[in-house]
C-alpha cells in the first residue's frame, strides 16, 4: 500500500501541492488576522467591559454555539443569495474562519487579561517601575506565557476547520483529494496520502507549538 | 519621618482603622503587632500608599498626602517600599533579574557590584540564577527583601514576611533586619514573633480593632498597660 501511496503522491504531486498551498494561505489569513485582531478586540474588550467586553462575549457564545458548518454554508449560501452576490468561496471560507478565529483569540485574552495577578502589578508600582517598564517588561510577557498554550492550540484547529472549505468548493488539500479519488476510486491510499499531507503540515506546527510551550511556558506557580 | 495622622479606612459598613496615628523612624525597627483581621496589612497599605486611607494625613519626609485626594498623585515609590507577605516576585524572571529590574530605576553607577553586595549579605549566590519557582519560600523572602534593599528605600514597610517559614527560616531572615536598620532604613514589620519584637524593635504598635491599643518602647511587651494587649500576649505564651 505504502508504494501506492508514493506512488499516487508523485503522479498527483502537483494537484496535492496545489491544495496544499491553497490550504496554507487560508491557514495564513486566519492566523495573522485572527491573532491580531483578536489580540485588539480581547484587549479592548478587557478595557471597555461594558460598551465592548459585554456585546464580544454575546457574539462569542453565539458563534461557540452554531456548528462551524452551518455558520460557513449559511454565509455561502443564503447571506449571498439575501443581498444578491456572489462571492468566491475562498474569500467566504476565510472570512468565516477568521471570524472565528478572532473570537476564539479574543476570549483567551481577554480571560487572561482578567485573571492576570495585579499584585505583580502593584509589586512593580512600590519597587518605582514605570508604567511603560510594567506593561513592556511585567505585564505583557506574563500575558503571552498566560494565553500561548491555548492560542497554539486553536490555532492548531483552525488549521484542521479549513477542511470544511472543500464542501463550499474551495480546492484546498481535502478537496484535491477527493477530486483524485473520484478519478481512481483509491480511497485508503488517497486518504493516507491526504493524511501525510496534513501530517507534513502540523508536525511541524505542533513542534513549533511545543518548543514555544517549552520554552516560554515553565510552570510559574510557586511551591 | 514617615508618619500617619488620623487614618480612617472602611471596606463597604466596616471600618478597619479608626483614627490610627503611626510613625516610622528612619534607622529604626517599628514592629506592628494585634490580632487577625485587627487592620494590621490595611494600615501598612495606607502608610505604603498603595491603598490610600478614607481620610487622614500621610506625611513622607516633610510631604504630606491628604486624604480623600480630589486629584491622582504620585506616590515617592521607591523611597517607600514594601515587602508583601506573598512577595509578589514576578515568575518569568530569574531571581537575579527580579532583583535587577527595578534596581536599574535607581541609579547605580556599579549595580553589578551593590547586586554582589547584597547577594553576599543575604547569602544568596547558590539560589539568585533560578526562577522564583525553583526556590524555596525562605530563599525568596531573601531575594524580595534584596529587591526591596537594592532600591535605596527610606522606608520598607513588610507585612508577615517570616509567617510561612520554619523556627530556623525565620530566625535567618528577622537576623538580617537590624542590618538593614544599620543602613538607616526605617522599617515597619507586622509580625507575630513577639519574641523578635522584644530584642530588636525600638518601637512597638499594637493594633486592635482599627485603633492603637498601646504603643511605646519594646519594654510595653514586658509590662503592657492596655488590657487588650495583656490578653493577646497572654493568649500569644499560652500558644507558644
Amino acid at each position: 500500500m505504502l508504494a501506492t501511496v508514493l506512488d499516487i503522491l508523485i503522479t498527483y504531486h502537483i494537484g496535492f501541492l496545489r491544495g496544499l498551498a491553497v490550504t496554507l494561505q487560508m491557514a495564513g489569513i486566519i492566523w495573522l488576522v485572527g491573532l491580531t485582531l483578536g489580540s485588539v478586540l480581547g484587549w479592548l474588550g478587557f478595557t471597555h467591559q461594558r460598551s465592548i467586553g459585554a456585546p464580544m462575549r454575546g457574539c462569542s457564545f453565539i458563534l461557540a454555539s452554531v456548528p462551524t458548518l452551518v455558520f460557513l454554508f449559511w454565509l455561502h449560501y443564503p447571506a449571498q443569495a439575501m443581498f444578491n452576490v456572489v462571492i468566491d468561496p475562498f474569500i467566504t471560507a476565510s472570512f468565516t474562519f477568521t471570524l472565528l478565529n478572532i473570537f476564539g483569540v479574543a476570549d483567551i485574552v481577554r480571560g487572561a487579561l482578567d485573571d492576570f495577578p495585579r499584585q505583580y502589578i502593584t509589586a512593580a508600582r512600590v519597587c518605582g517601575l514605570r508604567t511603560r517598564q510594567i506593561v513592556l517588561k511585567i505585564q505583557l510577557p506574563i500575558l503571552f506565557r498566560m494565553t500561548l498554550p491555548a492560542l497554539l492550540m486553536l490555532q492548531v484547529s483552525m488549521l484542521h476547520l479549513t477542511l470544511f472549505s472543500s464542501l463550499i468548493s474551495v480546492e484546498e488539500l481535502f478537496r484535491v483529494a477527493q477530486r483524485i479519488n473520484a478519478q481512481i476510486y483509491k480511497p485508503v491510499e488517497i486518504y493516507t496520502a491526504l493524511g501525510v499531507f496534513f501530517l507534513l503540515i502540523c508536525v511541524p506546527v505542533n513542534a513549533l507549538a511545543l518548543w514555544l510551550k517549552h520554552r516560554f511556558t515553565r510552570d510559574l506557580s510557586l511551591r | 519621618m514617615l508618619n500617619a495622622t488620623a487614618l480612617h479606612k472602611s471596606f463597604g459598613q466596616r471600618k478597619i482603622l479608626d483614627g490610627v496615628d503611626a510613625a516610622i523612624t528612619p534607622g529604626q525597627i517599628t514592629a506592628l503587632l494585634g490580632p487577625s483581621g485587627s487592620g494590621k496589612t490595611t494600615l501598612l497599605r495606607a502608610l505604603a500608599l498603595v491603598e490610600p486611607p478614607d481620610s487622614g494625613i500621610v506625611t513622607i519626609n516633610g510631604t504630606n498626602y491628604n486624604f480623600p485626594q480630589k486629584n491622582t498623585f504620585t506616590p515617592p515609590w521607591p523611597v517607600v517600599t514594601v515587602v508583601f507577605q506573598e512577595l509578589f516576585l514576578w515568575p518569568h524572571l530569574t531571581l537575579r533579574e527580579n532583583i535587577l529590574l527595578p534596581a536599574r530605576n535607581v541609579g547605580y553607577v556599579n549595580l553589578d557590584e551593590a547586586l554582589e553586595d547584597v547577594i553576599e549579605l543575604l547569602d544568596m549566590a547558590s539560589f539568585i540564577d533560578n526562577y522564583p519557582n525553583e526556590a524555596s519560600l525562605g530563599q525568596r523572602q531573601r531575594v524580595a527583601i534584596a529587591r526591596a534593599i537594592l532600591l535605596k528605600p527610606l522606608y520598607i514597610l513588610m507585612d508577615e514576611i517570616t509567617s510561612a517559614l520554619d523556627i530556623e527560616q525565620v530566625h535567618n531572615i528577622l537576623s538580617l533586619l537590624p542590618k538593614l536598620k544599620e543602613r538607616g532604613i526605617g522599617i515597619l514589620l507586622i509580625t507575630h514573633h513577639i519574641n523578635f519584637a522584644r530584642k530588636a524593635a525600638d518601637t512597638v504598635l499594637f493594633l486592635s480593632d482599627g485603633k492603637i491599643a498601646e504603643r511605646g518602647p519594646a519594654g510595653i511587651l514586658e509590662a503592657p498597660q492596655s488590657p487588650r494587649l495583656q490578653q493577646f500576649l497572654h493568649i500569644v505564651s499560652a500558644v507558644g
